[in-house]
């Protein structure tokens, strides 16, 4: 697999970006005006990352990751604080070069797509592989159903009302929060509890219908009951996407995912690398490398 | 790096040490069951039945112990393997004391002067020799974490088993006086005894090799003695 080179996100030539996968059909048939009503048919799609390297400048923040993310699993990505995981989960929606400096080499394809190829859209990525942050964001000043759909209206899509409507309800009764808000959709979004807020921003994730989900901690600012409650979520939305989740909650990870890959370091200021990815099950209860059992046994700190 | 979890290690150490400490208890069981045997010592052998208590007590210990941890600490990994073997290690403890409380209550069937036969006795006592050695061994196996230790109990226990098939024979010898037979009969079961400690034996050295590789394999198959016994 050849290395490239990230593309900037604004290029200098005129050809114009190229959107990946099924959206570009929907694209298409949006811009003849036709409305694309065919019924979506949801793959779950395979990440694959050959000879990753990140940097920020100079930093050489994750070396040679090379991994293949399976569709319809939780993968999830655990490793102590500044061994690469979360810069690596951003990769795989290219938010990691939208820092100053920020620079990647090596491959990620998506289901054989090269996301790095310079005619791709980083925007059309993203649509593809949403993302739900750390701690809930909600846009405040948005009511719950302007949440929900902010998405979709970013991308400069435009919906009639009774679309709006149907989209706001599937998004979130896909992240198991309709009954709690449908009497309250014109309310702000910031009104919500911390569990709720991150529901909605799930649903705010769904809404623009990725095929690949990266959350980053995502229950880290919650309490017990409303992790469980995303954990359960988590678990129902793998049979739609490829989801890969990054926490530092082992016992999440044991919890939530079918699949683990530990990242560490070899020491201060040294890249982070990909030590073991394996079933859950074995990571867990008969890990290969020694420091991987080290880690999940939290013998050493 | 700075080592973590110290009061977990200690406790998993101190869980350990207490249930493989079990294994100690037996052997004294044993020997005294042995004893009992030898000598038609009723006295001893109420010693046995009542001092099994301990190995009861020891049991409901470790039991709780491995709850706590499971409920209080999580453990995964090789520290989950090894919380996990206790349960088993410590239950066939528990196993081996109930076998020589099994032996213990047969003594005072006999009366005070059976008619006892001296080869078949030194029979039971070279086997009761080889099974107290076997509940070391494995004891040690484990603690070592020493699989080629824990694998040689298949060995050792194929001469225990053979010393079983001597015995049968040897009671099947002893002749037509009933009280003689009567006594052959009880010396069979003893055997049996002794036979089940010396399996229990092999059960913790596999326990031994499940801490070790995170695999489980049975060393011998009962059920398929032609198959070939695992590698590790």
């Amino acid at each position: 697999m050849p290395h490239s080179q990230a593309a900037p996100e604004t290029t200098m030539d005129d050809t114009p970006p190229v959107e990946i996968s099924q959206h570009k059909v929907a694209e298409q048939a949006r811009s003849d005006g036709k409305r694309d009503d065919r019924k979506i048919v949801r793959e779950a799609k395979t990440v694959q990352a050959e000879a990753v390297n990140l940097y920020y400048g100079d930093f050489h923040a994750v070396q040679d990751v090379s991994m293949k993310i399976e569709p319809n699993k939780v993968t999830a990505l655990i490793g102590s604080s500044g061994c690469g995981k979360t810069t690596f989960l951003r990769s795989i929606n290219r938010m990691h070069e939208l820092t100053p400096g920020a620079w990647v080499k090596g491959a990620v394809t998506i289901d054989s797509e090269d996301i790095y190829a310079e005619a791709i859209d980083p925007v059309a990525v993203r649509r593809v592989v949403g993302m739900v942050f750390q701690a809930p964001n909600p846009f405040p000043t948005m009511s719950v159903a302007q949440n929900v759909i902010a998405g979709v209206t970013l991308n400069n899509r435009k919906m009639s009302k009774t679309e709006r409507q149907e989209v706001v309800e599937r998004s979130l009764r896909g992240a198991h929060l309709w009954e709690e808000v449908k009497d309250r959709l014109d309310k702000p979004g910031a009104g919500l509890s911390g569990g709720q807020q991150q529901r909605l921003c799930i649903a705010r994730a769904i809404a623009v219908e990725p095929e690949i989900l990266l959350m980053d901690e995502p229950c880290s600012a919650l309490d017990p009951l409303a992790t469980l409650a995303i954990e359960d979520l988590i678990a129902e939305l793998k049979s739609r996407y490829t989801i890969v989740i990054v926490t530092h909650n082992m016992q999440q990870a044991a919890r939530a995912s079918d699949v683990t890959a530990f990242f560490n370091l070899e020491g201060p200021g040294k890249p982070g690398q990909l030590v073991e990815m394996a079933s859950t099950d074995t990571i867990f209860t008969a890990p290969k490398e020694k420091a991987t059992e080290d880690y999940v046994s939290g013998r050493f700190g | 790096m700075t080592e973590t979890r110290i009061h977990f290690q200690e406790e998993l150490s101190q869980l350990e040490d207490h249930a493989l400490g079990g294994l100690e208890l037996v052997v004294t069981a044993l020997e005294r069951a042995l004893e009992s045997v030898r000598h038609q010592d009723v006295e001893l052998a109420s010693m046995v039945i009542a001092d099994d208590d301990r190995i009861d007590g020891r049991y409901l210990e470790v039991h709780q112990g491995i709850l706590s941890l499971l409920a209080l600490q999580a453990p995964v990994a090789g520290d989950l393997r090894v919380v996990a073997a206790l349960l088993h290690v410590i239950k066939h403890v528990e196993r081996m004391g109930d076998q020589c409380v099994n032996m213990a209550k047969l003594v005072p069937l006999d009366g005070h002067q059976p008619p006892a036969e001296q080869s078949l006795l030194d029979l039971i006592q070279r086997m009761g020799e080889q099974a107290g050695q076997q509940v070391v061994q494995c004891g040690q196996a484990f603690a070592r974490r020493d699989v080629e230790m824990a694998q040689d109990l298949v060995r050792q226990d194929d001469l225990i088993d053979e010393l079983n098939r001597e015995v049968f024979r040897r009671a099947l010898e002893l002749g037509d006086d009933v009280d003689r037979r009567e006594w052959a009969m009880h010396m069979m079961l003893v055997g049996r005894c002794i036979e089940r400690i010396g399996d229990n034996a092999v059960d913790i050295g596999e326990q031994t090799a499940f801490v070790v590789t995170g695999l489980f394999r049975e060393f011998e198959d009962a059920s398929h003695p032609a198959v070939a016994p695992p590698t590790f």
